[in-house]
């Protein structure tokens, strides 16, 4: 395969994990931990990779998953101390883990590959570069394989525990009776969520993790009703976006990040626009056809009590004939009279009601 | 030092770091009192598109790039509030929560934002004047010039005669908000005001900052100021110095020292003041006033 091909395998990884995880953060009403977790693992990132010098020392990974253990834990602390709001704490444990980060990576890491403009948008045009071997074996970009791993993993989880998932979501009181740990599962969740930021760090940078986790589940958080409805459509939505994203970026000639973010917010957009049933368009049409029944419903009704109908005003008129023209009305000697099958819808319309 | 300070540009990123931070360190307490820090974060986030398209326009129209504070600030505005009133449309119509409708804004207008940047940058012929244009990711304190001093002093004394008059009714509105409809304020138009306040006090440091840690210097100085005081004066006032002090020695550190961008050293100073306080605190801190905040 070729690098250009591999590069969009990766970024398709890379998507996928992070649908799987965003979709249970945004309907835990969790979405901005994801903002604040992909900057806060950057300063363990630099730190690791400033001691080891070895860019694929799993070591790597652990130190930047801690700090982001690290960012909501004290987050958590802040929240439980009162001392801080809780969002509030959010924002300046990671604007300052963050800003650590960026020095760590301006002054100590100059030298590198490793700078600041790639802590925002990644490496993925270099990363198929980057080989796993096998003794002579040529296996795949590393990266591949490591995002691979932390799908499998995240799948594991959710179809292992795919009934407590659901009851610790929707009712967390319920699974907290059923003997469940709601606020000890939350944690082994956000670990398996900081691991896969980190992991998509190197690919995809701190704005396309945000992206990829929040849009595309946000979106299909619009067309679904069930779970396992929204994890599937999320993934999707987050495939489509990164091809459409990378695709766009050849192009223009920049890295595919920005685009797949961008694409990722423009599906939304459309998404939220144009969804059946709750699309804004189909809210639209929704309101006006109400309003259109109930004016009917109240001039089939005026008819049908014999009131005389000379005070409506002429934008009524269209109403009338209207109903006329669809046989609810017939019009006999200048009054109105109610036809059986008006009479009828008279009667399923007020039955609604 | 002293020689340094007397240096003309020195002197000029100092004045205007410290005016920047006194602005948004005291309306960061709004911010901070009515729980929007993920809203301001957001908003920061967002004005990179407006940024980045205005400067476009600017070369679209006179054939060269514009990077005066006078058209990028503009711009700044325009994206952090259609970001917000994106947000709550798609809140109030759909069953969507905050976080979510939030988390989605970074990726429409902070990622189109950056592909516009960095389409900006690789466009060939090149573009006059972008060189620079993406210090706005990290900020650069250095890039402040004269005409951009006058227009953070315009955003300052606006906002602050705004605060002056005004002060009364939004301490009500921040505190009770029902309570200020209950006296017949119209809500809705001072929540206009108080989210104009919030914008203000993030773009007037986009350019020292940087949009991606905007949120801490509005956010950071306040939370500190609270450490200390229960009284939103005393809170107002104490977040406008500390926010001042941090953002002039962070810039100042970051013009004479090589390699600093001047958004996270100043961000460093804000937090190291942050844990002191909340460590330090009389009434609240950690060390000190266990007792008091159990009860």
């Amino acid at each position: 395969m070729s690098a250009e091909l591999w590069a969009l395998a990766i970024a398709v990884v890379t998507a996928v994990s992070c649908a799987l995880c965003g979709s249970l953060l945004v309907v835990n009403r969790q979405s901005m931990v994801s903002e604040a977790l992909s900057h806060a693992v950057l300063p363990g990132l630099a730190l690791a990779f400033f001691l080891l010098r070895d860019y694929n020392s799993p070591w790597l990974l652990i130190s930047a998953a801690a700090g982001g253990m690290l960012m909501i834990w004290l987050t958590e602390l802040f929240r439980s101390t009162r001392i801080v709001d809780s969002d509030a704490s959010l924002g300046i444990v990671f604007a300052g883990m963050f800003s650590l980060g960026i020095l760590l990576v301006a002054n100590l890491l100059r030298d590198t590959h490793f700078h600041a403009d790639c802590v925002l948008e990644g490496n993925l045009v270099l990363a198929p570069f980057d080989r796993l071997r096998w003794g002579e074996v040529d296996l795949g970009p590393r990266d591949w394989w490591l995002m691979s791993g932390i799908v499998t993993l995240q799948l594991v989880f959710i179809l292992v525990s795919y009934k407590e998932l659901k009851a610790m979501l929707f009712d967390p009181q319920l699974a907290g009776r059923f003997g469940l740990r709601p606020k000890l599962f939350e944690m082994i969740w956000l670990t398996v969520v900081s691991l896969t930021t980190v992991a998509a760090f190197n690919v995809a940078g701190s704005i396309l993790i945000v992206g990829l986790m929040i849009a595309p589940p946000a979106a299909a958080f619009l067309l679904t009703q069930r779970l396992s409805h929204l994890l599937i459509v999320a993934t999707a939505l987050a495939i489509l976006s990164a091809m459409v994203g990378f695709l766009v970026s050849i192009p223009m000639e920049i890295a595919p990040t920005g685009p797949v973010a961008s694409s990722a917010g423009l599906i939304f957009l459309l998404v939220y626009l144009f969804a059946p049933r709750s699309g804004l368009v189909s809210q639209h049409f929704q309101r006006k056809r109400k309003r259109a029944d109930t004016i009917e419903c109240l001039v089939l009704q005026l008819v049908a009590d014999n009131t005389s109908l000379d005070h409506l005003t002429k934008n009524w008129n269209s109403v009338l004939r209207s109903l006329i023209d669809r046989e609810l009305l017939v019009q006999a000697n200048d009054k109105m009279l109610l036809t059986s099958f008006g009479q009828s819808k008279l009667d399923s319309m007020l039955a609604e009601l | 030092m002293i020689e340094l300070l007397s240096d003309y540009t020195v002197r000029l990123v100092v004045i205007g770091s410290a005016l920047i931070g006194a602005t948004s360190g005291g309306l960061g307490c709004y911010a901070y009192l009515r729980r929007q820090s993920l809203v301001g974060d957001v908003i920061s986030h967002s004005s990179l598109l407006g940024i980045v398209a205005f400067f476009w326009l600017s070369h679209f129209l006179t054939g060269e790039g514009n990077k005066s504070l006078w058209v990028l600030i503009p711009g700044a505005i325009t994206a952090g509030l259609a970001a917000m009133l994106l947000t709550r449309s798609v809140t109030n119509r759909t069953k969507l929560k905050e976080d979510a409708g939030l988390g989605v804004m970074l990726a429409i207008f902070f990622g189109t934002g950056l592909m516009l940047l960095r389409w900006i940058q690789r466009s060939s012929p090149p573009i006059s004047g972008q060189a620079g244009l993406d210090d706005y990711l990290f900020g650069m304190a250095a890039a402040m010039t004269s005409s951009d001093l006058w227009m953070i002093c315009s955003l300052a004394l606006l906002s602050a005669i705004t605060v002056l008059f005004c002060w009364s009714r939004l301490k009500i509105l921040t505190f009770d908000e029902e309570y200020a409809a209950g006296l017949g304020l119209p809500t809705a138009r001072w929540e206009v005001l108080l989210l104009a306040l919030l914008v203000i006090g993030i773009v007037i440091g986009l350019q020292i900052v940087g949009v991606v840690l905007m949120v801490a210097m509005l956010i950071a100085p306040a939370s500190a100021a609270r450490q200390w005081t229960h009284s939103l004066g005393a809170m107002f006032c104490i977040a406008a110095g500390l926010g001042a002090t941090c953002a002039a020695s962070g810039a100042f550190l970051s013009s004479v020292q090589k390699g600093l961008p001047t958004g996270p050293v100043i961000v460093m100073f804000l937090t190291a003041v942050v844990i002191a306080s909340v460590l330090l605190s009389p009434s609240r801190g950690i060390l000190f006033g266990r007792q008091r905040l159990v009860s």
